[in-house]
Order: C-alpha cells, then sequence, then structure tokens
C-alpha cells in the first residue's frame, strides 16, 4: 500500500470543511465578521472626534474617546474643543490639521449649523428623515440614527460575545460536574439550575442593577450571562452520562488518570461538538435579551449605545418609521446570521448526518 | 407511578420555597420601597416621616427581609397572598382581572399556531424538494428570526400610524356603550395585531418541529415496511408516521403551560394590553412586592407543573417509557 499514509484529518477540520460547504452559513459568517469589522472601527465610520489630528505640534487620536472617554486627551476638554472639533481645531491653532470619521455625526449630541464649516444643523422633532446628510434619519433630539447604530454594534457583539461565554463557562463546569459525578451533586446542581430557570430574568436583572453602584453595560452582560446558562448546563450533562460510561473513558481510568484529566482531557472535548450548537444560539438569544431590556427602557447607562434604545424611541415615536427599520432590520439580520450558523453547525456536527453530504 | 408523582411535587415544593425566597430577597434588596416609588410617581403626595414609618410597618418593611418573607409564607400557605399597594386590591383579585386578557391572546394564538403549524410541517415532509415547499420553509426560516418586539412596532407603524385600521389596547373608549355584536368586533379588531405578533415566531417554530420529528419517524424500519408492503405515501404519512410525532408534542404542550399565564411583557408594552406580563413589569416598576411574589409563584408552579405534566404524559403516550 501507500507508505506515506496521509496523517487523517482532525475531528475539527473535518467539521470545517463540512461547514465550508454551505453557502448560506459561510455568508452569515462573513456578516459576522463584517459586523465584527464596523464594531471595531465605529469610531472612524461615524463620529464628530477627528481620527488622527495635529494639534499644537502633537499628533493626537481623538476618536479612540467613543472607546473609553479617558482615552481623549485631556487638553482638548481643557481648550474646549470637545464640543465641535473642526471649528475649534481652527480657531485655537490654525495650523493644526485632522481627518474627521466618513460621517461626520454624533450619537450624544445634535451637530449644530457650522460645527463643520458649511454643513446645516441636524433636524429635530419628527422631521429628520433618512437624507445624505444622516443616512438613518435623526431622532426627536437631532442625534444621528446612523452614528448610533455603527457604535451600537459594538453594544451587540460584546453582549453575544461575553454574556454567553461566561454562560457557556458556567454551564459547561455545572453540566460536566453533575453528569460525571451525579449522585448528590447532580441532585444539588438540577435543582439549581430549576431555581435559575424559573426566578424570572427580568427581577435578576432588575434586582443586580440596582444593587450595583455605577452600573454600565458589562454588568448586563455579566447578568445575562449568569442567567443564560442552564440550558448549556443540561445538555453538558447529558453528555457527560453518555459518555463517562463509554470504553474509552473506563481505559483511561484503569491506566490510572486522574478525575480532571479524565474530565478535561477525555470527556469535555468530545461532549464540546453537540453544545457548540446551544451556545451559537444563545449568542442570538443574548443580543435579543439585551436589546428587549433596552426596549423596554431597563437601560443602565446612558454612554453604551444600543440598537434597542432606538426602538424604544421608534415605539413612542410612531411617524418616524426609520427609528424602527434600521435598528429592527440590523437585529433581524444578526439574529438571523448566528441562527444560522447555528443550524449549520448542528447539521456538520451530529454524526447521523455524517457523510451523507 | 405514584411515589413518582409524590417525590416530584416535594421536590417541586423545595424549589419554589427556593426560587420564592431568592426573589423576594432580591427585591427587598432593590433601592426604592413602594412608599417611595408612590412619591417618585406623584410628589404632590409626599408623606410625613411618622406617615412613611406607620407605613413602612403596615407593609412589613420595618423588619429585615429574611422575617418579612416567613411572614409572607405563612400568610401564602394560608392562601393569602395579600394587598396590592399601588392597586390597593388583593393580590388574587389583581391577578384575576389580568389573566383574562392574557388568556384571551395566549389561547388564540396557541390554537392558531397548532392549527397551522401541522399542515404546513407536513406539506413540507410530503413535498420535500420542490420549490413550493423550499420557499416555505425559508418564509419560516426568516419569519423565526424577526424579534417580536421588532415585528410589534412595524405592524403599529402599518396598521395603526399610517392606515388606522387596528388600535392597540384592549378596547376603544367607547367600549361600554357598544351593543354585545360591538363589542364582540371591537375586541376582535384590537386583538388581530397582538396575536399575529403571538403567532408567527411560535408558528415558524412548531412547523419546524412537525418537519423534523416526521424526517426522524419516516426514517424508521416500520415505515420502510409500510412502504414495501405497497400503502399509499398519503396513508404512510397521516396513519404510519404522523401518529409516532405526537410523543415529543406532548412535552412541548406541558412546557407552554407557563407560557399560556404568564403573557408576554414585550408584547403587551407595545400594544398596551392589560395583562399578566404588563401587571409584572408595573409591579417590578412600583416595588409592589406582593404582586411581585404573586406573579413569580405562579409562574414557577405553572414551569415546575408543566415539566411534571409533560413527564407523566410522555410515560402515558409511550409505552417504552417507566417512570420510577
Amino acid at each position: 500500500m501507500n507508505e506515506t499514509q496521509e496523517k487523517s484529518r482532525s475531528y475539527w477540520a473535518e467539521t470545517w470543511i463540512r461547514f465550508r460547504r454551505r453557502r448560506l452559513a459561510m455568508a452569515a459568517l462573513g456578516y459576522i465578521l463584517f459586523l465584527s469589522l464596523v464594531a471595531i472601527f465605529s469610531p472612524m465610520i461615524a463620529g464628530t472626534k477627528p481620527i488622527i489630528c495635529k494639534y499644537r505640534g502633537h499628533i493626537y487620536f481623538p476618536c479612540l474617546g467613543y472607546f473609553n472617554p479617558s482615552w481623549e486627551n485631556a487638553v482638548f476638554i481643557e481648550d474646549n474643543i470637545v464640543c465641535a472639533y473642526p471649528r475649534r481645531l481652527k480657531e485655537e491653532d490654525p495650523e493644526s490639521w485632522a481627518i474627521f470619521p466618513l460621517v461626520f455625526n454624533d450619537t450624544t449630541y445634535r451637530v449644530r449649523e457650522n460645527d463643520m464649516p458649511g454643513r446645516p444643523a441636524n433636524p429635530y422633532g419628527t422631521s429628520g428623515h433618512p437624507s445624505l446628510q444622516n443616512p438613518c434619519g435623526t431622532n426627536v433630539y437631532g442625534y444621528d440614527v446612523f452614528a448610533m447604530l455603527i457604535h451600537g454594534t459594538r453594544t451587540a457583539l460584546l453582549v453575544g460575545f461575553v454574556s454567553t461565554g461566561l454562560a457557556a463557562m458556567i454551564g459547561i463546569t455545572m453540566g460536566a460536574l453533575a453528569g460525571y459525578f451525579g449522585g448528590w451533586i447532580d441532585i444539588l446542581i438540577s435543582r439549581f439550575i430549576e431555581v435559575v430557570l424559573c426566578v424570572p430574568t427580568l427581577v435578576m436583572i432588575l434586582a443586580a442593577v440596582a444593587v450595583i453602584e455605577k452600573p454600565n453595560i458589562w454588568y448586563v452582560m455579566a447578568i445575562i450571562g449568569l442567567t443564560s446558562w442552564p440550558g448549556i448546563a443540561r445538555l453538558t450533562r447529558g453528555e457527560f452520562i453518555k459518555l463517562k460510561q463509554s470504553e474509552y473513558v473506563s481505559a483511561a481510568r484503569s491506566l490510572g488518570a486522574s478525575q480532571p484529566r479524565i474530565i478535561f482531557r477525555h470527556i469535555l472535548p468530545n461532549a464540546l461538538a453537540p453544545v457548540l450548537v446551544p451556545i451559537t444560539f444563545s449568542i442570538a438569544a443574548a443580543i435579543l435579551l439585551e436589546s428587549s431590556l433596552s426596549f423596554l427602557g431597563i437601560s443602565t447607562s446612558t454612554s453604551s449605545i444600543s440598537w434597542g434604545t432606538i426602538l424604544n424611541d421608534g415605539h413612542r415615536n410612531l411617524s418616524m418609521w426609520w427609528l424602527t427599520f434600521f435598528p429592527g432590520m440590523l437585529i433581524f439580520m444578526t439574529v438571523l446570521a448566528y441562527n444560522l450558523i447555528g443550524e449549520a453547525l448542528q447539521e456538520v456536527t451530529d454524526p447521523r448526518q455524517r457523510g451523507s453530504r | 407511578m405514584g411515589t413518582y408523582i409524590l417525590r416530584r411535587l416535594l421536590i417541586g415544593m423545595f424549589t419554589l420555597f427556593l426560587i420564592t425566597l431568592i426573589v423576594y430577597g432580591l427585591i427587598r434588596n432593590m433601592p426604592g420601597t413602594p412608599v417611595t416609588q408612590m412619591e417618585l410617581a406623584d410628589p404632590t403626595r409626599a408623606l410625613s416621616p411618622e406617615d412613611q414609618e406607620m407605613l413602612n410597618r403596615i407593609y412589613g418593611l420595618d423588619k429585615p427581609w429574611h422575617i418579612a418573607y416567613f411572614t409572607w409564607l405563612g400568610n401564602t400557605l394560608q392562601g393569602n397572598f395579600g394587598d396590592s399597594f399601588s392597586e390597593k386590591a388583593p393580590v388574587s383579585a389583581v391577578i384575576k382581572r389580568r389573566i383574562g386578557p392574557t388568556l384571551l391572546l395566549s389561547v388564540t394564538s396557541l390554537f392558531l399556531t397548532y392549527s397551522l403549524a401541522i399542515p404546513m410541517g407536513l406539506f413540507s415532509v410530503v413535498r420535500k424538494g420542490r420549490p413550493e415547499e423550499q420557499i416555505l420553509s425559508i418564509t419560516l426560516y426568516v419569519l423565526y428570526s424577526i424579534p417580536r418586539f421588532v415585528a410589534g412596532i412595524g405592524l403599529l407603524i402599518i396598521f395603526y400610524q399610517h392606515l388606522g385600521w387596528l388600535p392597540p389596547g384592549l378596547h376603544s373608549s367607547n367600549y361600554e356603550t357598544l351593543s354585545h355584536w360591538g363589542k364582540f368586533l371591537d375586541t376582535a379588531k384590537h386583538m388581530i395585531l397582538p396575536v399575529i405578533c403571538c403567532t408567527y415566531a411560535s408558528l415558524a417554530y412548531m412547523s419546524r418541529f412537525v418537519k423534523a420529528n416526521m424526517e426522524e419517524v419516516i426514517r424508521q424500519d416500520y415505515i420502510r415496511t409500510a412502504r414495501a408492503k405497497g400503502v399509499s405515501p398519503r396513508k404512510i404519512v397521516f396513519n404510519h408516521a404522523f401518529r409516532n410525532t405526537l410523543i415529543p408534542f406532548v412535552t412541548l404542550l406541558g412546557l407552554s403551560l407557563p407560557g399560556l399565564l404568564g403573557g408576554s411583557i414585550i408584547i403587551e408594552q407595545i400594544f398596551n394590553w392589560p395583562g399578566m406580563g404588563q401587571a409584572f413589569f408595573q409591579s417590578i416598576a412600583n416595588r409592589d412586592y406582593p404582586v411581585i411574589m404573586g406573579m413569580v409563584l405562579l409562574f414557577s408552579s405553572l414551569t415546575l407543573l408543566g415539566q411534571l405534566i409533560a413527564d407523566l404524559l410522555y410515560a402515558v403516550v409511550d409505552p417504552r417509557v417507566t417512570l420510577r
């Protein structure tokens, strides 16, 4: 036979090859990657702070202030430039230059006349239809919706990853412990899962937000993560119960492998594939939950913009359709993308359907 | 079977105790009390410190929460759920008043979902791979991913703001003056949008569920046997396959029990529907502890009961399952 026998591909490489054949799922993955790029470069796409500027002989990157207010150099606040960069920079230092984001609009205030020389003010009230100046219209206060959507991408993606990451960690640990050890540990954890499932998420979130001194989006993510792990835990538990009786685990045990080694090195990698599917779906669920929370007005802070907050505005101003349409489309497409990815993962990791395609 | 039910009920009791204890601890530790929230809503009704203290004593707010919890538990076990702070009525009366509108929505929507999803799912199995099946599947998939609050506001914009046909709320303002038939029509008109909103996503989910189950069953040996002995495809789908897909349905029905009575906060907020979800949301905002507790108790007992019923029914319809 062949002397140089090809090394067989790993399970995940195999899965990836099958996943790649699904065009729709790949398009969804591409969309999520695109959204991640938008999130990373959001201050460069829409904003009123220069991406890069030279002021009094120094180079600054004021747009980083959108990520964290303290990353914006204090000199701009001292010289009162932050209110209108293009005009004030020139007034304070005629030698200065600056490159501005693609769309000159802000998420937290209405751009007034001549903030940027020659640019008219944003409309406000109910007349802020989508226009060249405001691609997705403005809200009643004259804040640009496009800018809010772009910056809201950060919140949406972060919520998806951080809270689901947390939920996955808790869920997998709990499920693994319950499934592997069984007995009273299983009973205890199963009761706990039931309790968490029954306590209304809204009560948990409101209570937690109320207890925290200065709530921000990170707490909301943490709380969503802390409430959404039971599904993952149940599935992991089932997988562990199934796998701990398999022959290779007995073999590892008889070779003297320690319990942590059996759990983490032998069972967990094999239990991970089925668990990956609900994890993908719970990213979609977390994004939905966060946007519905901000839609209900349980916004924890004004500093982070969420797509749901814009929808809340849209509900109160039904005549301004653009406040509903654009964020609604974004939430829908993001949820759809994660659902498509989850679905494809389910099919490519399902052993019964393997080999059929 | 009897000991199984008894054991499950006892465990359920303990779980309920834990849930109510946790929720009570959480809500009592939120800043603000019913008294201060009342003042916030209406500053003209500011109370003197003595009055506040009196109210606090009446409501049991002067005691630490773990002691107040056991007072609540004792009263509840005697069938007294307390009085709502903000509505000045017993909690049971508040729930009784709110449960009707919620049931109106959820039962209609459940009925519509099942009566549409089963034919749709069967249709997709029978016509698998044909263009009409693919169009249906894609439509349902897209519907499944539209968030309900987005769809809700969208529907309101089109049918209320632009066309003026279907208003939000439960009744029109002139409801009391209408004849019986007029009242019926008025309620029906108000129900259309929320029912659509409650139905479309679960319809998409359910018909996919029917389809997935059917595809699972159709792979079984007894279907191949039926096909081999010359049973017509139609008879195979309805008599041999569909009956065997009913088992997972039973579980699903049991699990939908809490949603039936719990209502949806989002939909009831969007359409200003005076149901359980809205009442729950308002009671949290008002720190109306007895109402929150009453509703949490109702929701969680229904959730646990639904799980128990699902498991029991499962054993009834599937003779391979025995409960111990």
